[in-house]
This record gives structure tokens, C-alpha cells and sequence, in this order.
């Protein structure tokens, strides 16, 4: 009898866990209404994506996730047309120069943010003072360093004056990270938490580590989105999200790994859109450690790699130019296409020969994350080839970031996503001289580039600065600082239900036009 | 008992002590910063200074680490760098979610590795044994995900009977329970193999033992006599086993959580990790480290319930 009692205390006992683990279940628990099937005509979207936002205020965040649902519920002042790449005015009306150092921006009237607040010059005014704002330590603070002041002219005037002539201004404006938000929200409580601003889409929950619902503005001023709830869900493997896609359980996701793309195809309900993009991923040198520094090495690197082969298995996610500007990057010119050291198995050899370099041991850095491998052993066998004694050191994304900016390393793989989509904001942070120590990992120094950025940089007038980040990226494609690997192809799949998806050379999208049907 | 009890709980803080200790200086020796990860890659030297202001990285470790015990003390676990949450909110916001997996894969593991560790005993060499024993080999050595993805395929894509993702309906609900299914049998198969081998040996010791022999010698029936006088006593290890498993699955559920997009403290944990959000590993790992201990406490309990013999005054 006793024996029993004990037994019956035992499973009493966890049953009690087991029912309090359901209580506390209950509260953090969400709507759970992401199982619905596809067939359902009703106006909601699920997007997954691999991680989750850092916070959804435009001022204190500088990643993509984050910026994918910012650009739904905020906007900005400028924005660039997917399909000219010309910046249009948005939540401005107009903008006139006086000179060169003014920029007096008319803005839209009968604009209001989701709080009711109206959108006015003080907005941006508010916006822009908190953006530059030391206090506020805004990690993208560097777009509007230039601006020296921001003035109310009148309710809905405003007039930036920089310090010197700014060219890329316009593009800044149209950064994501510059979207004018609610004042009276940011007075008031965390952005982060609780975003206003005055975009179609009205925040409504962000359930940390899982999903961020927002729905229909109703009051939005270029008339309410077909959509009435999107919500963004965290699913950290991509192939769960492409299972997800296929049952519907999602019904969009972007970003393609290139090793998920010929499964993707094979579904049948899903349909890939793909466009030529502004990312662009290289091979760079430390140009403070030898050989890198010398000009031969890096030719003899440049053309024992066959970027056409290693485009090639991209499954068709990459494409091969020399350029570092990139084809959709403001300042590219046809020119370029081809200029600097195209692949040449014979002029590598010769090159390694005449100098010296024969069975040189090189380390090849290359981060454990996107297609950071898949390049460096490619590279590794063509070196190898070239006569090279080449070996790989692989680590994880923390490490790699805190290893390259100290500059221990000899060659190493990263890309620039190009959300600005202008060719200064590509020079200048990552190979004028200005930024070494930071941005500049490769520590490339060349006085005559760094003037050419700088007139790229102060000169309003954008036919002579498309023309000076042409000459700087000329140059820089002979020096052979990099060598670009592929430029980045956008995508994004989708359930056949959804129309009017449209995606920008950046990888944004907006899901203002989207519907279901 | 209370000895028992006070006894592990003294050896539980100092255990705690050594944890935080190694974790934070490890955290703070290995490479990365957490400043570069927050300020991207277009932070000057001076943004990444002022970001390590802002977190307090700027003081000697030795100094950050008593700040954080004196913290912890008063039951504050600081708050995340990445999103300025508070740790205590963050794990108490995901941990149902993997009480709930861990609890759903145990149950999976029982229910399979016990009666398929007896049966197997009774009828040593059989085909049941042969297979049972092959399978459970299978078990311990497919890995989770892996394991995962395959289930997904065959029962979410294909068969479309469960869904792929997520925990987002509660557990009693059909919903939830169906959400529950494929995490569990993908967390739980390892256990319950490791379970099935313990169940076996064990019970097939016991079988050989005199008092079984004695108990069939006097006329009990074979099934009374596996069933009641053999397998409690073959229960001690198996228990242990039971007990050791479920600290793993409560510490070991990050692929699982990974692979079904379930928002749990394993995922909490492993993105901390990639952004160096120093407090919020600091409170996961503090977390699994007393989960483990206290599941090995009430373990330790419960044998003294199972065989009276064993006493810990």
C-alpha cells in the first residue's frame, strides 16, 4: 500500500510539472495563425527570415531584418526607383539647391504618422537632430555627418546646409536608416519597441526571437495596402523556411542561398523572382603585409582566378564583372567591365615566376557564413594551380569581424551590400585612406584615389561625380586591391497567391502593392 | 532528506560561482567584440568606443564580473547589448517553450525506450532483441538535425499531416500538439535509445537473480513477475539514466529549437553567442547549469521513493 503511495507521488508530481509548464505556456503563447493553407483568399502574408530584428527604430538600428521591416512602417524623405535607379522625391515634394551647400526640401502636406501626429518640417527637423545626435550614438550616424544644420523654414519646409558641398545627399536621404519618425512616439516610450512612422503598414506586436506582426494603415495618404496583416516570422534554418514555403505555412522569403535555389525551382507553387543587385563580394589583400603589397603579386592573384568558373556554380546567383562599382551602383561605367586583370592562367604563372613568389605561403581568411567558403576553396585550388602553397582559415562571423578590423590577416572574403546604391558610399568607407583602422580593412592608401572620392563626395552636380567615381574605381581596379568576385544577384520566392512583389537592386521590397489572391 | 537537499543547494551556489566565473572570463578572453558586432562594419574607432562606454566594457574585467555577481545576488541578470531587453524577461518569456519540447521528448523517449528495453529482455536474441538493439544504434547515432529535416520532408512536405514550424499554439491544443510531435520524436529518439539499452541490461541482470527464480519456482505468474518483482528493481538505473538524459534535453534542445523555428532558450543562447551579448549567454547558461543540478537532485530523490533501501541520513 505504502509502496503504491509512493509511486502515486511520484507521477502526481510530474503531472504537476507538466500542468505547470502549461500555465506559464499560456502567456507566451501568439495568435498561432500561421498554419492556415494557402488556398485562403485572405489579405495576410507571413515572410520568414533567418533571424530576428534588432529593433525597429530607423535611428538606433543598422541591419537588414530590421531595415526589411522599417521600410514598411516608416519612410523617407527621397526614394530610388527600382527600375531607373534615379531618386524621386517621396515624403518630400521638391527640392532646390540655392548653392552648394543648401538643400531647402519642400515636403508633402496632409501627412500624418500612426499616432496622428503630423508630419511636418519639425518632424524632420526632431529625426535628423536626434540621427546626428552624439548622445544617441546612432550606428549610421555617418550618412548625415556631413549635414552641419537642420532649419525649420516654415511648416513644411525644411533646409539641411552642410559643411562642405555633399553629393551623395540625396542617397542618404533615401536610406532606409534616414526615415523620419513620429516625435512625439520617440518622446514618448522606445522606437525599438514601439515604432510609429508614417509608412502603409501600422506596427502592432513584435514577439521577441519569433515574429513581428504589423496590419494595414487605413489612413495611409496614398491610399490604404491591399494587404491587412503581414507578419514576419524568425525560422533560423533556411530549409525549414522553404519547407514552410511549400506547405504554406509562409508565403514569402528572400535571400536565396544559391544551394537552395534549384529546390526552390522544383516547387511547384512558388514562384522566384531574381534581379541583378548592388551587392558585391571580393577578394581583398592586407596592404600592409607583404607580398600583398606588391602590385605583381596581386595581378598574379588576379589573373590565376577564374571568376568565370566560380560564377558559374553560383547557380546563376552572381555575376561576373571586374568592376568594383557594381552595374546597379551609381558611378559604374561599361568601361570597367572588363578593365584590370581578367583571368590568365599563363600571365599568373609567368608573374609568380619572374618574382619570386613560387610556393609562397598564403593564408586565405574566410568567415564560416554566407558564400564566404565556397569561394576560398575555389580560390584556394586555382592559386594552388598558379604555384601558391595556399591554406584556409575558417571562423565564425564575431571573430572574423574583430580579426580583420585589427588587420591579422593576409587575403580575406567580404562583400558590401550597397543599400545606398552610390558608388561614394562604397569608396569612401572602404578604401580611402580616411577609414583605415575601421572600414578600410584592406588598409589601401592612395593619395590620388583619395582625391577623387572627395570630389565624388562634395560635388553636387552628379554628372561630374559619376565621372570622378568612374576615374577612382578605374584606378582602383589597376592597383588590384580587389578582386571582385561576383555582384550579387537579389531574389526573393514567393507562393503563387502573392501579386505585385517587387524587388529593389538593394534586396529591400516594399509590400505596399502586394495582394493575395 | 532536508541534509540531502541543504547539502546539494550549498553545492549548488558554489557550483553556480565556479560557472559564472569560467563563463564570463571565457566570453571576455574569446575573440570578438561585442561593440563591432553592434556598430557594423562602416563604426569608426570613436563609435565603438562610445558603444563600449555605453555597455560599462570599458572597466577591468575583474571589476565587470563583481558588478555582475553583485547583480545576480539581487536577482538581476543585467540586460541584453544587443536589444536592451532584460535577461530575466527573455528567458522567462522562452523557457515554457522548452520545458514544453524537453518534457514532450522525455515522454517520447519513456514510452519508446522502456517496454522496447524490457521486451527485448525477456526475449533475449529474439528478432524483437535484434531489431530493437540495431534500431536503438541508429538512434544514438543519427544526428538531430539531420534527423529533423528528414521528418520534415516525409511528414510536413510530403504526407502534409504536422506542420513545419514553430511552437506558436499551447500544448493541450490539437494545434499544439501537433506542433509538439515532430520536435519530439527528433529531440527524444537519442534518449530513448540510451534508455532501451539501460531498460535491457538492466533487466537482464535482475531476471538472473535469485529471488526471480525463487518467485517462479513458487508458481507466480511469468508476467506478475517481470512486470512487479523484476522491474522495479531493474528501475535504479534506468532512472538514472531517465534523470541524466532530461538535464541534456533541457540544455541540449538548441538544434532541435534551430531546426523547427521553436523560440526557445537553446536559441536564445546560440544567438548570444554569434553576437556576443555577453549577459544574455551568461543568464542561459547559468539557467541550464541549475536545471541540470536540480533534475539530479530530484533524481537522487526519487530513488530513495523506488528502493527504500537506499537512504541519504
Amino acid at each position: 500500500m505504502l509502496k503504491n503511495f509512493r509511486l502515486l507521488s511520484v507521477s502526481l508530481f510530474v503531472l504537476v510539472l507538466i500542468a505547470l509548464a502549461g500555465c506559464s505556456e499560456e502567456s507566451g503563447a501568439d495568435s498561432g495563425d500561421d498554419g492556415e493553407s494557402s488556398s485562403d483568399v485572405a489579405q495576410e502574408l507571413t515572410y520568414a527570415t533567418t533571424s530576428d530584428v534588432v529593433g525597429l527604430s530607423p535611428i538606433d538600428t543598422n541591419d537588414s531584418v530590421s531595415s526589411a521591416m522599417i521600410e514598411q512602417v516608416y519612410e523617407t524623405l527621397f526614394v530610388r526607383d527600382p527600375e531607373t535607379m534615379e531618386i524621386k522625391p517621396h515624403l518630400a515634394e521638391s527640392y532646390e539647391n540655392p548653392d552648394d551647400l543648401t538643400w531647402v526640401i519642400h515636403l508633402k502636406e496632409d501627412v500624418t504618422f500612426h499616432d496622428g501626429t503630423p508630419f511636418n518640417a519639425e518632424a524632420v527637423k526632431y529625426t535628423f537632430d536626434e540621427f546626428k545626435s552624439e548622445e544617441r550614438a546612432a550606428p549610421r550616424a555617418s550618412l548625415l555627418e556631413p549635414v552641419e544644420s537642420i532649419e525649420v523654414q516654415d511648416e513644411y519646409t525644411v533646409v539641411l546646409k552642410t559643411k562642405e558641398p555633399y553629393g551623395p545627399l540625396l542617397a542618404a536621404l533615401s536610406h532606409t536608416n534616414a526615415s523620419i519618425v513620429s516625435p512625439e512616439a520617440d518622446k514618448a516610450g522606445d522606437l525599438n519597441q514601439n515604432p510609429v512612422g508614417t509608412g502603409p503598414f501600422v506596427f502592432d506586436e513584435w514577439v521577441q526571437g519569433d515574429s513581428v506582426s504589423l496590419s494595414a494603415n487605413e489612413d495611409y495618404w496614398q491610399g490604404a495596402p491591399e494587404l491587412e496583416s503581414v507578419t514576419m516570422k524568425v525560422v533560423p534554418e533556411y530549409s525549414t523556411a522553404v519547407s514552410m514555403l511549400q506547405t504554406g505555412e509562409v508565403q514569402f522569403i528572400d535571400a536565396i542561398p544559391t544551394e537552395q535555389l534549384p529546390r526552390l525551382e522544383s516547387m511547384e507553387n512558388v514562384e522566384i523572382q531574381q534581379k541583378e543587385g548592388t551587392p558585391v563580394y571580393y577578394l581583398g589583400f592586407n596592404m600592409n603585409k607583404e607580398p600583398f603589397n606588391d602590385i605583381n603579386f596581386r595581378k598574379a592573384v588576379s589573373y590565376a582566378v577564374d571568376r568565370e568558373a566560380y560564377v558559374s556554380q553560383l547557380n546563376g546567383l552572381g555575376v561576373k564583372n571586374n568592376s568594383i562599382i557594381g552595374p546597379k551602383v551609381f558611378g559604374y561605367n561599361e568601361e570597367a567591365k572588363d578593365a584590370g586583370y581578367s583571368y590568365d592562367p599563363e600571365k599568373a604563372k609567368s608573374l609568380i615566376e619572374e618574382n619570386g613568389f613560387e610556393g609562397q605561403e598564403i593564408t586565405l581568411l574566410a568567415a564560416n557564413r554566407d558564400m564566404y567558403m565556397k569561394m576560398a576553396e575555389i580560390v584556394q585550388a586555382q592559386l594552388t594551380e598558379a604555384g601558391l602553397d595556399v591554406s584556409i582559415e575558417t571562423m565564425e562571423w564575431g571573430t572574423f569581424l574583430d580579426t580583420t578590423s585589427e588587420g591579422n590577416f593576409e587575403m580575406t572574403f567580404l562583400g558590401w551590400s550597397n543599400s545606398t546604391a552610390d558608388g561614394s558610399e562604397l569608396l569612401y568607407p572602404n578604401l580611402h585612406s580616411d577609414n583605415i583602422g575601421s572600414s578600410n580593412r584592406m588598409a589601401y592608401e592612395n593619395a590620388e584615389f583619395d582625391q577623387l572620392v572627395n570630389e565624388s563626395r562634395v560635388t553636387v552636380d552628379q554628372d561630374v561625380r559619376k565621372e570622378k567615381l568612374h576615374e577612382a574605381n578605374m584606378m582602383a581596379i589597376e592597383d588590384g586591391v580587389w578582386v571582385p568576385m561576383h555582384h550579387g544577384i537579389v531574389t526573393a520566392a514567393f507562393d503563387q497567391s502573392v501579386e505585385g512583389l517587387q524587388l529593389d537592386p538593394t534586396g529591400q521590397w516594399s509590400l505596399y502593392n502586394v495582394s493575395r489572391k | 532528506m532536508v541534509g540531502l537537499i541543504m547539502k546539494r543547494f550549498l553545492q549548488l551556489l558554489l557550483l553556480l560561482v565556479g560557472i559564472s566565473f569560467l563563463v564570463f572570463m571565457s566570453m571576455h578572453l574569446a575573440p570578438g567584440d561585442p561593440a563591432t558586432i553592434i556598430g557594423g562594419p562602416t563604426a569608426t574607432e570613436s563609435d565603438l568606443q562610445a558603444i563600449r562606454t555605453d555597455l560599462g566594457l570599458d572597466k577591468p574585467v575583474l571589476v565587470q564580473y563583481f558588478d555582475y555577481i553583485r547583480g545576480v545576488v539581487q536577482g538581476d541578470l543585467g540586460f541584453s547589448f544587443q536589444n536592451n531587453q532584460s535577461v530575466s524577461e527573455a528567458i522567462t518569456s522562452r523557457f515554457p517553450q522548452t520545458l514544453n519540447l524537453a518534457i514532450a521528448s522525455m515522454i517520447v523517449a519513456i514510452v519508446i525506450g522502456v517496454p522496447a528495453g524490457i521486451i527485448s529482455a525477456i526475449k533475449q536474441n529474439s528478432w524483437f532483441d535484434v531489431s530493437s538493439t540495431t534500431v536503438a544504434l541508429a538512434g544514438i547515432s543519427i544526428p538531430n538535425f539531420w534527423l529533423g529535416a528528414m521528418l520534415i520532408l516525409i511528414f510536413s512536405v510530403e504526407l502534409q499531416w504536422l506542420p513545419v514550424g514553430g511552437l506558436s499554439a499551447p500544448f493541450w491544443t490539437i494545434e499544439g500538439m501537433k506542433q509538439l510531435i515532430l520536435p519530439a520524436i527528433t529531440l527524444g529518439t537519442a534518449s530513448a535509445a540510451m534508455i532501451a539499452r539501460m531498460s535491457r541490461s538492466a533487466m537482464l541482470e535482475v531476471i538472473r537473480a535469485d529471488y526471480i527464480r525463487t518467485a517462479r519456482a513458487k508458481g507466480v505468474k511469468r508476467n506478475t513477475v517481470v512486470w512487479v518483482h523484476a522491474l522495479r528493481n531493474a528501475m535504479i538505473p534506468v532512472i538514472t539514466v531517465i534523470g541524466l538524459n532530461f538535464g541534456f534535453l533541457l540544455g541540449g534542445t538548441i538544434i532541435t529549437e534551430q531546426v523547427f523555428a521553436i523560440n526557445g532558450v537553446g536559441r536564445l543562447m546560440i544567438d548570444a553567442i554569434a553576437a556576443r551579448d555577453f549577459p544574455v549567454v551568461q543568464g542561459t547558461v547559468l539557467l541550464v547549469a541549475t536545471l541540470f543540478v536540480v533534475v539530479n537532485l530530484l533524481v537522487d530523490i526519487i530513488y530513495a521513493f523506488v528502493d527504500p533501501r537506499i537512504s541519504y541520513d
